[in-house]
């Protein structure tokens, strides 16, 4: 059960409204997102719902949620979303949130995620791209799931999905050098 | 001899498709009497009026058939054809073979022709024995009557004053004004109600043309339209409006506490009082089912201290007449009950109040000074809940109508709270939001996005007392979870009920009313303003629930129809009324009790000729009798008769197949 009016002020919608840039009060719940979003079956709170939980100021639950680090940020919804909400930066809004408050990062439903995340970010800061067969196999170290997905590999190696060597970008100095402005940026804040 | 001529209509594909036209032209040629049979594929149209009119000279027709539509679309059409030809216009049959033919039998294409050349039949047989008729004259009183004082009643009579038609205003509180009087301020633009509505009422006051009787009510009304006679109680105030300067002192001296009822009993008014500040008269009544002085003669401390000596408490009801020609209603609504909802704790928890208290509350000249309070503890509430559909949509527990001012009232409410109460928030239980007029959808989302109020889609399940504040539990169908408020106030939006006396009102009126008790109109989308009655009009609330400018428009409305009834020196009607033979009348008179219209009346004629002995028959009234036909029906000894429904034609029509 949802128990209202404990407090008046909503500091979770006033905090995602300001990070997202978007007026979550601006949504009317019709549901044009969830019906868009090719991902929203998999979200345990599809993009609507969430929406409400964030209106209604249920900071916790939306918090356990995976529908944010499920989000694909498409943008889908938002190129259809009747009210102009931009639903995929509310998400973003919402997973920086979680990270920032570091609200039971353990959580079993999303730590997986939550990790397959921060290797990709990972990835992108050593390579500046992606290197598919070191995000793999780190993935399955870091969840201690040695053998997941494992069956798949020998097809997909054969139909030449995953290159065995990894490939830099040029300048892949300046994207480090992204990474650590953009620390920066975030501790000012 | 009879010289009939058919005219049978394609209506496109309407009957053509369903009906075998030429095969229903040479039927009816066959009939003796038809001198003249032809199809054409939209007979209303020119060409096949001209068809008509042609066919009338050469073929020297002495009645004309049209199997078209049904006569209730083009009737008119047909006889101005016909009158146009120089034929008298109500020699016109009109077979309708298209609703009572096609279309109700499409899956069977020979049956329907076999109906559709019946039906010709029988309209040729009747038009055989039509005569000549002709419109009767009415004379007609240029006055109308206006009852009840609300913005409905007080717009009717401003727009057909300003034409310059005396108006009499009749409203049964002291003051005009109505509910609008009572609201704080108006959705979609937030406009103070009183700002807008005591302009309107000043106007009435001083207007030429309107004769303002408050305190006052209708008690019989006479007559048909054009010349009805009122009878108007105007009841006792015990104040000569005459001198009485409305200074206030008697009320401000007054002993008596009795509830307001302007403030919906929040506070307390005087025996002595008048409603509101702006009232229109602004001369206190006493009201005398609280008055000492005139329950037990004693205090009589108003007349002491009224300079004037303007109280008098020997005054009498006064009952007045009125001929007029027509009347607006104008009674407006209630509110619902919402005392069967038990699981709110409606009665047992005070902090649970409707609509129109809150409104009362957060208005400037209520009694709480336009800020809300909790009547338990006199607190300011933060957290307000409220409750839509509260009676409305609810078939188990209230009626089956929506009320169709909730949803708009409630988010300026949300609005309201939060401009009086800066740190307040507004929950909304809803089931739809319905936002169906010019800027209301956009107010809606102002109440959502601008004040920030949480709607909340579901209906409350029950409240309950948790200290000194109340939970409200209900769904939160979005996200299908059960929701607990904690609330300081619960405010419900308790629908709009018509007024207990409404179905008194109607009787005495002779126009009809629904299950609910609202006045009915002739037709929900073509006549909405008319009733059933010639020269009774409806306008606001007492027709079926309204909001302002749905109300002021279909006052204006009634005010056109009135001014378009008067436009002439005499009404015209159509002469199909029946008529009494008195020779065979008994004087039973059934046929006074099953008119619907009090048409008919008894007179009393010499038994015989130059007989000083009299009997009673009965003796129809022209201008009311709408030629139902209910009369003939009853009549026992066959005396009544209806133009242009003979008894000759009816049977003629069943003879003839």
């Amino acid at each position: 059960m949802i128990a209202l009016g404990q407090q008046i002020e909503n500091k979770f919608l006033e905090a995602v409204n300001k990070k997202s840039g978007s007026n979550i009060l601006e949504c009317y719940q019709c549901g044009k997102c969830v019906s868009t979003c090719p991902v929203s079956s998999f979200m345990d709170f599809p993009p609507r719902e969430i929406m409400q939980m964030v209106k209604l100021g249920l900071k916790e639950e939306t918090y356990m949620a995976n529908s944010m680090w499920f989000c694909l940020t498409c943008a889908a919804c938002s190129s259809r979303c009747p009210r102009e909400i931009d639903i995929p930066r509310v998400m973003e809004a919402i997973r920086h949130l979680a990270i920032e408050e570091n609200v039971d990062p353990d959580n079993p439903k999303v730590k997986a995620i939550r990790k397959f995340h921060e290797i990709f970010l990972d990835m992108i800061k050593r390579y500046g791209r992606n290197y598919e067969l070191r995000m793999m196999a780190e993935f399955n170290i870091r969840t201690r799931n040695l053998f997941k997905d494992m069956h798949l590999a020998p097809k997909a190696l054969l139909k030449g999905k995953i290159p065995l060597g990894h490939e830099k970008v040029q300048r892949a100095k300046a994207i480090q050098r992204m990474f650590k402005m953009a620390e920066k940026l975030e501790k000012i804040k | 001899m009879a010289r009939v001529g058919v005219f049978v209509c394609f209506c496109g594909a309407n009957i053509a498709d369903f009906v075998d036209v030429p095969a229903v032209t040479e039927e009816a040629k066959k009939i003796k009497e038809v001198k003249y049979a032809i199809e054409y594929k939209y007979m209303c149209s020119d060409p096949g009026q001209q068809m008509i009119r042609d066919a009338i000279v050469q073929h020297r027709l002495t009645s004309v058939v049209v199997a078209a539509c049904s006569p209730r679309m083009h009737e008119k059409t047909f006889r101005k054809a016909l009158s146009d030809a120089g034929m008298n216009p109500y020699l016109l049959e009109v077979a309708n073979i298209r609703e009572h033919s096609s279309w109700v039998h499409q899956k069977d294409k020979k049956a329907a022709t076999e109906k559709a050349s019946d039906l010709i039949r029988m309209a040729v047989a009747k038009s055989i024995a039509n005569e000549q008729l002709h419109e009767i004259s009415v004379p007609v009183t240029k006055r109308a009557l206006v009852i009840g004082g609300g913005i409905a009643g007080i717009q009717a009579a401003l727009d057909i004053a300003d034409a310059r038609i005396p108006v009499v205003l009749v409203e049964k509180s002291p003051s005009i004004g109505g509910r609008m009087a009572q609201l704080d301020e108006t959705f979609p633009t937030l406009d103070c109600s009183q700002c807008i509505l005591t302009p309107k009422m000043v106007d009435v006051a001083s207007h030429p043309f309107i004769e303002l009787l408050p305190y006052s009510e209708v008690m019989e009304l006479d007559g048909y339209v054009g010349n009805y006679k009122a009878k108007i109680k105007r009841k006792a105030s015990y104040v000569n409006f005459d001198t009485c300067t409305g200074c206030g002192a008697c009320w401000q001296k007054c002993p008596v506490k009795v509830p307001n009822e302007f403030n919906m009993g929040i506070d307390k008014r005087k025996a002595i009082y008048s409603p509101f500040p702006q009232a229109v008269p602004n001369k206190p009544v006493i009201d005398a089912e609280h008055c000492t002085m005139l329950l037990k003669g004693k205090c009589g401390i108003c007349a002491k201290v009224c300079e004037k000596g303007s109280i008098d408490y020997t005054m009498q009801d006064e009952i007045v007449e009125r001929e007029i020609g027509a009347v607006v209603v104008a009674t407006g609504y209630d509110l619902w009950d919402p005392s069967p909802y038990e699981e709110y704790g409606v009665g047992r928890y005070k902090d649970i109040i409707t609509s129109l208290e809150f409104e009362r509350m957060v208005s400037a000249n209520g009694p709480t000074g336009g800020v809300p309070v909790r009547p338990s503890d006199g607190k300011v509430p933060k957290r307000v809940v409220f409750i839509k559909c509260v009676g409305s949509r609810d078939e188990a527990k209230g009626i089956e109508y929506c009320s169709k001012i909730c949803c708009m009232y409630t988010a300026k409410h949300a609005i309201l709270l939060h401009h009086k109460v800066h740190d307040s928030h507004a929950y909304i239980f809803y089931m739809d939001i319905r936002a169906a007029g010019k800027g209301y959808e956009e107010f809606v989302k102002r109440a959502q996005v601008e004040t920030g109020a949480t709607y909340l889609r579901g209906r409350v399940s029950k409240i309950y007392k948790k200290g000194e504040n109340l939970m409200v539990r209900g769904e939160d169908a979005q996200l299908g979870q059960v929701v607990e408020v904690e609330a300081d106030l619960v405010v419900l939006a308790t629908a709009i009920y018509p007024y207990k006396d409404n179905p008194d009102l109607a009787r005495l009126l002779g126009i009809s009313y629904d299950k609910y008790g609202y006045l009915s109109e002739a037709h929900p989308k073509l006549r909405p303003v008319e009733t059933a009655k010639a020269g009774i009009y409806l306008a606001g609330c007492t027709q079926a629930p309204k909001d302002i400018p749905d109300t002021v428009a279909q006052a204006s409305a009634a005010a056109a129809k009135v001014c378009g009834l008067f436009a002439g020196d005499t009404l015209k009607k159509d002469p199909m009324i029946s008529t009494v033979n008195t020779e065979f009348c008994t004087g039973c008179q059934n046929c006074v009790t099953v008119c619907p219209y009090q048409a008919i009346v008894t007179e009393e004629i010499p038994l015989g000729h130059g007989s000083k002995e009299m009997r009673i028959v009965a003796k129809v009234n022209e201008g009311v009798c709408q030629g139902c036909g209910s009369c003939v029906a009853i009549c026992r000894s066959m005396a009544i008769d209806l133009a242009g429904f003979t008894d000759m034609q009816i049977i003629n029509e069943i003879v003839s197949i």
